[in-house]
């Protein structure tokens, strides 16, 4: 067992270095895409010694920045599509289905027709985000019926926040137009600024999520179990849950509703490496970033015919097959 | 449950009996600690609600019902759990955990199940899985709700060797079991629980009469002991006539 363990242990350092790898590339690749292509060279060139002409300030004000927010809203959907899961032995939670995304939008979408200052939105989205999702565990909690009745708890919600966001948008119908856009994802406005908010928030949320990716692992045993083995159950249920609403609220704020790669990226792990949430949470979230990386490189090609579209309908396009797949492969019997 | 009190000293094997629903799994909620009751239960001198989690899981292990699944999960993963309570390391388990879970697993004979996923196995499987997670704690003191049943003859007398084992290590072991005859054989003492009060307590050999097994459970059987274990021998097999009229 010694020799299995080990084993495990080196396969983990291998897919992380693997993913490492894939980001990269689409990360490089993402610096020379977009409406004004340009080479391996002139990228290279940029990067290292930026200047004034028009390819250096493009990659290094605008690529650089949109490419790693992509990544670190990849990052944070994809760990806490398995955070959420876990903790709601739900295979089929994620931040998108459980309302949690539609509520930080709102919260996001009322700080920003106030308006308020930049580094206010993230507390909005945040707000909005967590009472979304504690509002979903409190129905699905009262209906008693189980993993149904969280999803259905979760769309009804989802629902609701969309509506009142909806509502909002055509009542400050002037303000509205930029932000219809914003909502469906999208990583056209990125710059620095955005990036220097969301990190402080999103990183120490990271570091916690997978130092505590073993506790998560005996939370699924249930939390009479948890406790029985000297974990806090309810307190580290209710932290991890605060703590992965806080990364996603954050990121959403900035980039939008992005659907299915909370779902999708958990479950590529599941199925390929591993159940165990050390394995989960990490790998989760490198697929996470590439998927995303990916689907903005393709939203911004120059080769796509209809210009610019929001990044969370490519999302949809791949994520909603797999998840139609999930449903009729593995439906049966499918477990975190 | 009214009026329980009972004490059960270092290294003893406590055997809990009683009919379906007299409360035997409620009193081990109780001392698990997953149940709140109104009374006090001492445990090492202090009341068990002064502990923390964590103070808890180092004394007291458990296997209660109402097992996890929906989750797939290799079975040594599980055991492997059970070593959570003295963790040093935060993300992975030290080798001489892996090594203990390693024994544990083949002194019950279960090693061969350590690569199966816990939720495909049998209920038998599971609850053995199970108490070796319960063991992988270390602890001083482990309750285990039901630990032989769904198993055949030969793993009840393994399991129930093992726990007699542990108790002569100094460990107390607290079990609820139906099998009376197996629980006189190994237990120190038997507590008879019915409608959620002590009806007797004390050595099997004082407590296992046939009018006890008149007065809890309504039956009329003869108790014949050799050496120290009894023989229960219905007094009469009796054919229900109703279920003749009902299934012919």
């Amino acid at each position: 067992m010694l020799g299995v363990i080990k084993r495990r242990k080196i396969r983990l350092i291998v897919y992380i270095s693997f993913l490492f790898i894939l980001l990269f590339t689409a990360f490089l690749s993402s610096l020379m895409i977009g409406a004004y292509p340009l080479s391996p060279i002139e990228v290279i060139n940029a990067l290292i010694s930026p200047s004034n002409d028009a390819g250096s300030i493009i990659v290094n004000n605008y690529r650089v920045p949109r490419a790693l927010l992509a990544i670190v809203t990849g990052f944070s959907l994809g760990m806490a599509g398995g955070v959420i899961q876990s903790l709601t032995r739900n295979p089929l939670a994620d931040p998108y289905i459980t309302g949690m995304s539609s509520g930080a939008a709102l919260g996001a979408a009322i700080a920003f027709i106030a308006p308020l200052n930049i580094f206010m939105i993230p507390f909005f989205a945040f707000a909005g985000g967590l009472s979304s999702i504690l509002l979903t565990m409190f129905l699905a909690r009262k209906s008693r019926a189980g993993p149904i009745g969280f999803i259905l708890a979760g769309i009804a919600v989802g629902t609701i926040f969309s509506a009142v966001l909806m509502f909002i948008l055509v009542i400050a119908a002037e303000r509205a137009h930029g932000i219809l856009y914003w909502i469906y994802g999208s990583f056209s406005t990125s710059n620095w600024n955005k990036f220097q908010v969301i990190l402080p928030i999103v990183i120490p949320s990271f570091i916690f999520l997978l130092i505590n990716a073993r506790d998560l692992n005996i939370l699924l045993l249930g939390e009479e179990h948890a406790s029985q083995l000297g974990i806090n159950a309810k307190r580290l249920w209710n932290l991890m849950l605060l703590v992965s609403s806080l990364s996603v609220s954050t990121c959403v704020a900035f980039s939008g509703i992005i659907g299915f790669i909370g779902l999708v990226a958990p479950h590529m792990v599941r199925l390929i490496v591993s159940s165990d949430n050390r394995f989960v949470l990490p790998l989760a979230g490198l697929t996470g970033a590439f998927l995303l990386l990916v689907s903005d490189n393709i939203v911004k090609s120059p080769f796509n015919p209809i210009g610019e579209i929001p990044v969370g309908v490519i999302t949809s396009m791949m994520g909603a097959p797999f998840f139609i797949y999930l449903l009729l492969r593995r439906g049966e019997r499918y477990h975190i | 449950m009214n009026d329980i009190e009972f004490v059960v000293k270092k290294g003893e094997m406590l055997g809990i009996i009683g009919p379906n629903g007299s409360g035997k799994t409620t009193l081990l909620k109780c001392i698990a600690r997953s149940i709140d009751p109104e009374g006090a239960i001492i445990v090492l001198g202090r009341s068990s609600k002064e502990y923390t989690n964590e103070e808890y899981a180092k004394i007291v292990s458990s296997m209660l019902p109402n097992w996890p699944n929906g989750f797939s999960m290799k079975s040594y993963e599980v055991v492997l759990m059970g070593c959570r309570n003295r963790a040093c390391s935060l993300w992975w388990e030290r080798d001489e955990d892996i090594k203990l879970v390693e024994e544990i697993l083949n002194l019950m004979g279960i090693y061969h199940l350590s690569n199966r996923d816990f939720d495909t196995l049998s209920s038998g499987e599971q609850r053995k899985i199970l108490i070796a997670k319960s063991l992988a704690q270390k602890t001083d003191i482990i309750l285990l709700d039901e630990p032989v049943a769904y198993l055949d003859l030969k793993h009840k007398i393994e399991v129930m060797d093992i726990l007699k084992a542990l108790t002569q290590l100094g460990k107390t072991v607290i079990i609820s079991i139906h099998e009376i005859e197996l629980a006189c054989s190994y237990c120190d003492k038997i507590l008879v629980l019915n409608r959620g009060k002590i009806i007797a307590y004390g050595r099997p050999r004082d407590v296992i009469n046939e009018d006890l097994l008149r007065e809890v459970y309504g039956i009329e059987a003869i108790v014949k002991w050799e050496g120290d274990g009894p023989i229960i021998i219905p007094k009469t097999k009796k054919l229900k006539n109703e279920v003749v009229m009902c299934l012919k």
